[in-house]
């Protein structure tokens, strides 16, 4: 049976009339407060606001509450001191491997795989990834993150990118790793190279977070303001040089809804299991290889070789080389081996951005790799080409400022 | 017509103090130094202080852009948005002295000592604690518009 258009449109007219219902639509006080969370003069305060709450919890739950609340007192009070006694050997290379300097008294400066590496991945950095992925979670449920999105896009335009680009961002703050994946729902090469570069230089994971959280608590917030104006700063200047296109987006704000226990247990679950598989064994294993470089003596000479680069050009003592070469295999290790060269506050905050912007850690190298060669040979060329500059910079300010 | 002039007033009157408080956390943050008189302490910090105090001063300018046309639901909603800011400042505050409350000190001990767990939640307090019981009676305001 075939339909005439006038026909078609009574059937369309029959349907709406028992579906559709007309009448005026009131606002409610949900989409008043919906509004005000988008618009830029009411939203950017209350973004701010966010970002508070985020990072308030975040350093009360993990640092406060777990981490100097209970956990420093497990490792250091009970588990070092029994691994200390039961592992034979004391002093021999296997000892140094697995339960790192004897005379240690806390885990932060015994630096074993068993010591250091498990401490720093169930004590250091499985409360702040939870809480992290928590609120993530319910910023995402409660329907904030579109709004962020909204908000934001202005800005990320300067950089070549567009609201959306706030997820992979955001998500990158707790793992690399699911960071990079979701440079995948940006439109273009363009897009998804500059994001891939910025996450891999400028954006510090959960566990890096959590570590300087925990032993650079007073400037941790200049190491994050200097990544966050190289974000800046650098995404500007690759949008300005990367060839190709970087579209306007599209997207469907929903209203604001009461997150459900259900969906926030299973992405945090999801989210957690994903980093007991990912990051505990490269926590443990990149603990180990770097004690096996440091047996080696391969970690002394390349410092006695970039000392000049390190000292001259970046400012900082010829001993962070050694942080510097763990940092390729896990940040949070790298910072925590930083916690104990005697440094200036401002050679510390040099130092730590340095092993953030230096070099993405394994994980999320391989996972570069799985995102395309070409892309991962030009991130990288960005990436010494900045820290190059960025590392000088930082160096220079911190001069003028005469607190180098 | 008289309960919303009333309304009006106590939300005035609330956004002035606040813009207040927010303006006093930035200048404290600004003099690198903590102030406490009484039952309040301001944080000097730049985290609480500065970041927080920019909160809190959006919170009274909220309050005061919405009092006028007080009926209006999105006037209204600027009212509702102030209280929330101050919820979550104060919220923070709160969970931060819970989590300190609990354990114990650098002798070793596991839990905190009943003395000490009170002790935690004794004053002073920031000035979004302060604000935080007057700025609920904006859910007086959000049930009756129901």
């Amino acid at each position: 049976m075939k339909l005439t258009i006038d026909q078609r449109w009574d059937i369309i007219d029959k349907i709406a009339k028992q579906t559709v219902t007309f009448g005026e639509y009131k606002h409610t006080l949900k989409d008043a407060i919906g509004e005000l969370t988008i618009k830029p003069l009411t939203g950017v305060p209350i973004a701010i606001a966010v970002m508070y709450a985020f990072w308030s919890i975040f350093g009360s739950f993990a640092g406060t509450l777990f981490t100097d609340g209970f956990m420093v007192k497990l490792f250091d009070g009970y588990f070092l001191p029994w691994m200390q006694d039961i592992f034979p050997g004391a002093g021999g290379w296997l000892y140094y491997i697995i339960v790192g300097d004897p005379l240690a008294d806390n885990c932060f400066e015994a630096f074993g795989m068993l010591t250091s590496g498990l401490f720093v991945a169930i004590g250091v950095v499985l409360p702040a990834i939870f809480i992290f992925y928590l609120m993530l979670a319910l910023l995402e449920d409660m329907g904030y993150m579109p709004r962020l999105a909204v908000l934001i896009d202005t800005v990320l335009h300067k950089i070549g990118l567009h609201g959306y680009a706030i997820v992979p961002t955001i998500l990158s703050l707790g793992c690399n790793v699911p960071g990079v994946t979701a440079t995948r729902i940006l439109e273009t090469r363009k897009q998804r190279f500059i994001m891939m570069t910025l996450l891999a230089i400028f954006i510090p994971c959960g566990a890096q977070i959590g570590i300087m959280e925990e032993v650079i608590p007073d400037t941790m917030g200049w190491v994050l303001l200097y990544l966050i104006i190289g974000y800046f700063i650098f995404g500007y200047i690759l949008n300005k040089i990367v060839p190709g296109k970087s579209p306007e987006f599209l997207i469907d704000v929903p209203p604001y809804r009461k997150p459900m226990l259900s969906n926030l247990t299973k992405k945090v679950w999801g989210r957690i299991a994903g980093f007991f598989k990912v990051a505990i064994p490269f926590v443990l294993l990149g603990c180990g290889i770097v004690n096996v470089l440091y047996l080696a003596g391969f970690i002394d000479w390349v410092g006695n070789v970039l000392s000049p680069v390190f000292v001259l050009w970046f400012g900082v003592p010829e001993a962070t080389a050694g942080p510097l070469i763990a940092a390729f295999l896990r940040k949070d290790l790298a910072v925590a081996q930083l916690s104990v060269i005697e440094m200036t506050p401002y050679q510390m905050i040099s130092a730590v951005v340095l092993v953030s912007i230096y070099f993405p850690c394994v994980a999320t190298f391989a996972m570069m790799i799985k995102e395309g060669a070409k892309e991962l040979l030009g991130a990288l060329a960005v990436l010494f080409a900045v820290v190059f500059l960025y590392g000088g910079l930082i160096h220079l300010i911190g001069i003028l400022m005469g607190v180098a | 017509m008289a309960e919303r002039s009333i309304a009006a007033i106590y939300f005035a009157i609330l956004g002035i103090i606040t813009t207040a408080f927010g303006i006093a956390d930035i200048l404290v943050t600004m003099g690198a130094g903590s102030f406490a008189f009484g039952i309040l302490e301001i944080p000097g910090d730049l985290f609480r202080g500065g970041w927080g105090g920019f909160i809190v001063l959006s919170a009274g300018l909220f309050y005061l852009s919405g009092i006028r046309n007080f009926e209006d639901i999105h006037q209204f909603s600027k009212i509702v948005m102030g209280s929330i800011l101050i919820w979550i400042m104060a919220g923070c505050d709160i969970f931060a002295m819970i989590t300190e409350s609990i354990p114990g000190g650098e002798d070793g001990t596991w839990f905190n000592t009943f003395n000490g767990f009170i002790g935690t939640y004794a004053p002073p307090y920031a000035p979004a604690v302060l604000l935080l019981p007057f700025s609920l009676v904006v859910v007086y305001y959000i049930y009756k518009r129901k």
